[in-house]
This record gives structure tokens, C-alpha cells and sequence, in this order.
């Protein structure tokens, strides 16, 4: 019988099955302790400095495209953003008008109750440099990390709402995971009653959920929902979903309201890591 | 421990092909995973193959004394960081498909490069599905089935593949006959 060529040359060498299968006892071991553990951030950490570097190289020119292309956009779509735009600033004029006596009516009521004004929060600007390619998780890898001050559990918001919270950081770079994967979840309020909910991720793209949602609860199709900040994790006010319907209870005791997230992962690159401001108890 | 001379020189014929430069086999696997770290478009993630571990089937199969298991186990633990995943889920989806491909290295190398694609798409789909169950397993999330697409996508672009790196190695398309 002839030798295979994947046999070993010398009787020292382990066969090929023994050797597959001391390797796959090494990757369930790693992944055991990986998902247990968090024991592995270290050769994570190692590896991932080496890779962002390349990765952001890698992704600079499809920015640029992207940038050329951007500056090439039809006139007239111009045109009517500003038309757009113009008729929101009216809007939102006297908007500002009425926000700015109600904010010191509100500061007034505030000084009257004794109470703390909401801690301060600063924003650092990042960049969104990849899409991460892993089905179970939405996340996106950001352009700043440690370096930058981020830290691991910030939220991150973009103009429009609540985008997610950083997962991991590394030296250069920080993975975010959206809200709208499954298990994420944000503490809410409605704006219109002040009910407080509990958002979470449905793992689709344009998708949340408000489970567990009391039979009588008032919520409608409309409502806009804003963090509360009761976690402490999140500030509260940012715009994070809007109600698309809800659902009747059927099976369960529960109703549960199906809501469509404000912000706009998918359509801009440049994402608000919060921060608390360090000097606020 | 070079194992090319003793092996090789007992092959006569026209069918003597010189061995691949290991220049040859680490550019193109780097190649493959600098390609693997590209922005894809978010919205066709499911179809992007698995590049590196083409590459490394096709070293497998053409050079199987210089693609030992632990190149597969350290590309997977690449592809795990690349991916953002757990650790050991893409190196153990690797190393099962890196261990088939040697196990039928003989039988594959005796085919072109449309008889081996078929051949290896059961080996690629079947590692995308043990990507999706190792990370159904550990993550509790939902699957994404059309990642199994990517296995497909894999033993498409096998042929392509194949015929610009014989073109590098300067490797004749079809093997060498039978009976010799």
C-alpha cells in the first residue's frame, strides 16, 4: 500500500486524525472560555491591533469613492433637501422658541424641586469603518478606541437617535453593537404618556420590539420613544423608536408593540460616542 | 525538514511539475485575507465567500506537505477576529474543511478544476453550516440561512481561483494522466 501523501514522513509524527482532532478539542476549549470567560481579550487585543490598522488602509479608498461619488449627486436632489431643509428650519425656529421658555420654566421647576440637573454628557465624533459580518450580532467597527477615551459601554447615538453601545474596545478601533441585534435592550419612555418600557432588538434591521407590554397600556402607532436614562447607562431623551403598531395580546398574557428605530445606521457614516462628563458625582 | 527531494525524484516524465515556492503559497493566502478584510456592502455580507480558506483548500490540494492543520487552525483564528466571533469558531470550521480536503487530497488532485469545485462544494457549504450552528450553539441568536450562499459562492469562484494560481505556479490546468 502506498503511503498517503499526508502521512506522517517520520513514526514521531502524529497522524493526521489525531492531530485534527487535538485541534478541534483546542477550538472548543476556546470558545468555551471565550464565551464564559472573556479570558482571551488579551490575544483578541493582540491581534486586532494588528488588523485595524490594515483594515481602516483597506477601507480608505472605497471612502474616497464614496466621497467622489457623493460629489457628484444630482443637482436637483440637492435642490430639494434644501427646499427640505429650509422649510424644517422654519419649523423648527419656532420650535426653538417655545423649547427656550420652556427650558427655563423647566429650570425654575427644577430649582424649585431641589433637584440635580441631568448629569452632562460630551460626544466624540467617530467614523463607522466596517460592517462586522457575523449573523448573530449587528455590530459595526468605529475608528476610535482607547486612545480616543472610549471606553467599553458607552452609548453611542447618531443625529437622528440611539444607535447602540460599545461592546469591545481596542487601541484604535471599537465594535458597536446596534440596538437592533437580538438581546440588546434600552430602557424607554413614551413621549406622549410617559410610560416607561423596555425596547430590545429583534436582530432585523429596521425592527424593535417592546415585549411584556401591559394589555392596557396607553401606546399608539406614532409614539415616539426616548431613552429614560434609568440605567444610568444611557442619558436620558435620546430619540430611540418610533411605535409601528401593536399587537393584541394572543397566546400570552402580554401585548407587544412593534416599533421602527429613528436612527439611520445604514445611511451615515459618522456616529456620537456619549460620554459623562468626569467632574459631574 | 524539507520533504521535496527524495519523493519527487522517483516521478519521471512530463508530468514532473517543480513544487510551489512557499513565496507563492503565503502571498496568496495574505492575499486572500487582505480580500477577506475588504468593506463589503452590508447588504450582500451573506454572499462573500470564505477566500482564505480557498486558498488554503487549494494549497491543500496541490501542496499538501506545506499546508499542515495548524495554518488552517491560525487562519480561522484570523477570520474569528476579523469576523468580531468567539474565539475557535471559524478556526474549527477551518480545520474540519482543511482535514477533508487532505483526507481526499489524492482524489482531488486527480481532477481538473471543474471536477474538483464540485467536489468541494459539499466541504465549503458544509462548513458555512457549521459556522451558522457553532454560533447558533454558543450565541443563542437567530440563524441567518443565507449565509449557506457563501458556500455556494466558494465553489463558483473555485474555478477562476484555480486557473490564475496554476497560472502563478505555472501548473498545467488539467492533471496529469493516469497509468503513468
Amino acid at each position: 500500500m502506498s503511503r498517503a501523501p499526508h502521512s506522517p514522513l517520520f513514526a514521531r509524527e502524529m497522524g493526521l486524525p489525531a492531530r485534527f482532532t487535538l485541534y478541534t478539542l483546542l477550538c472548543l476549549a476556546l470558545m468555551a472560555v471565550d464565551a464564559r470567560y472573556n479570558a482571551l481579550a488579551f490575544l483578541r487585543l493582540g491581534i486586532a491591533t494588528v488588523l485595524h490598522p490594515i483594515q481602516n488602509g483597506l477601507t480608505r479608498p472605497f471612502l474616497y469613492l464614496d466621497d467622489a461619488l457623493e460629489f457628484f449627486t444630482v443637482h436637483g436632489a440637492m435642490l430639494r433637501e434644501n427646499r427640505e431643509l429650509k422649510e424644517a428650519q422654519i419649523a423648527a425656529k419656532t420650535d426653538t422658541q417655545t423649547l427656550s421658555s420652556l427650558r427655563m420654566e423647566n429650570a425654575e421647576l427644577r430649582a424649585l424641586l431641589g433637584l440635580e440637573r441631568p448629569s452632562g454628557y460630551t460626544s466624540r465624533a467617530a467614523e463607522i469603518i466596517r460592517v462586522l459580518p457575523d449573523p448573530f450580532n449587528r455590530q459595526v467597527l468605529l475608528d476610535r478606541g482607547t486612545r480616543h477615551g472610549i471606553e467599553a459601554g458607552l452609548p453611542v447615538a447618531d443625529a437622528q437617535g440611539l444607535v447602540g453601545q460599545v461592546t469591545r474596545v481596542f487601541p484604535l478601533g471599537s465594535e458597536v453593537t446596534l440596538l437592533t441585534s437580538r438581546g440588546q435592550a434600552a430602557p424607554v419612555q413614551a413621549l406622549r404618556t410617559g410610560l416607561r418600557l423596555i425596547v430590545s432588538g429583534l436582530g432585523q434591521d429596521r425592527m424593535l420590539e417592546v415585549r411584556f407590554l401591559d394589555m392596557h397600556a396607553d401606546l399608539q402607532a406614532g409614539d415616539v420613544l426616548v431613552t429614560s436614562g434609568l440605567d444610568g447607562i444611557y442619558p436620558p431623551g435620546i430619540p430611540v423608536a418610533r411605535v409601528l403598531n401593536v399587537q393584541p395580546p394572543k397566546d400570552t398574557p402580554f401585548a407587544r408593540a412593534v416599533c421602527e428605530p429613528i436612527s439611520q445606521v445604514g445611511a451615515h457614516r459618522h456616529v456620537m460616542v456619549l460620554r459623562r462628563d468626569r467632574e459631574q458625582p | 525538514m524539507k520533504p521535496r527531494n527524495p519523493a519527487r525524484l522517483m516521478q519521471r516524465g512530463p508530468e514532473l511539475i517543480a513544487p510551489a515556492g512557499l513565496r507563492l503559497i503565503a502571498g496568496s493566502l495574505l492575499a486572500a485575507v487582505l480580500l477577506s478584510l475588504l468593506p463589503w456592502p452590508r447588504a450582500g455580507l451573506w454572499l462573500v465567500p470564505e477566500f482564505p480558506l480557498m486558498v488554503l483548500l487549494y494549497w491543500n490540494t496541490h501542496e499538501p506537505r506545506r499546508t499542515p492543520l495548524r495554518l488552517a487552525f491560525g487562519l480561522g483564528l484570523l477570520a474569528d477576529v476579523g469576523h468580531g466571533v468567539l474565539f475557535g469558531i471559524h478556526a474549527l470550521a477551518y480545520l474540519a474543511a482543511s482535514f477533508l480536503a487532505l483526507m481526499v487530497q489524492r482524489r482531488l488532485a486527480n481532477f481538473g478544476p471543474y471536477g474538483q469545485a464540485l467536489q468541494l462544494a459539499p466541504i465549503f457549504l458544509g462548513m458555512k453550516l457549521l459556522i451558522v450552528l457553532l454560533g447558533l450553539a454558543m450565541t443563542q441568536g437567530v440563524a441567518d440561512w443565507r449565509q449557506l450562499a457563501g458556500g455556494l459562492v466558494a465553489a463558483l469562484l473555485w474555478l477562476p481561483m484555480c486557473l490564475l494560481l496554476n497560472r502563478l505556479a505555472g501548473r498545467p490546468d488539467e492533471p496529469p494522466s493516469p497509468g503513468s
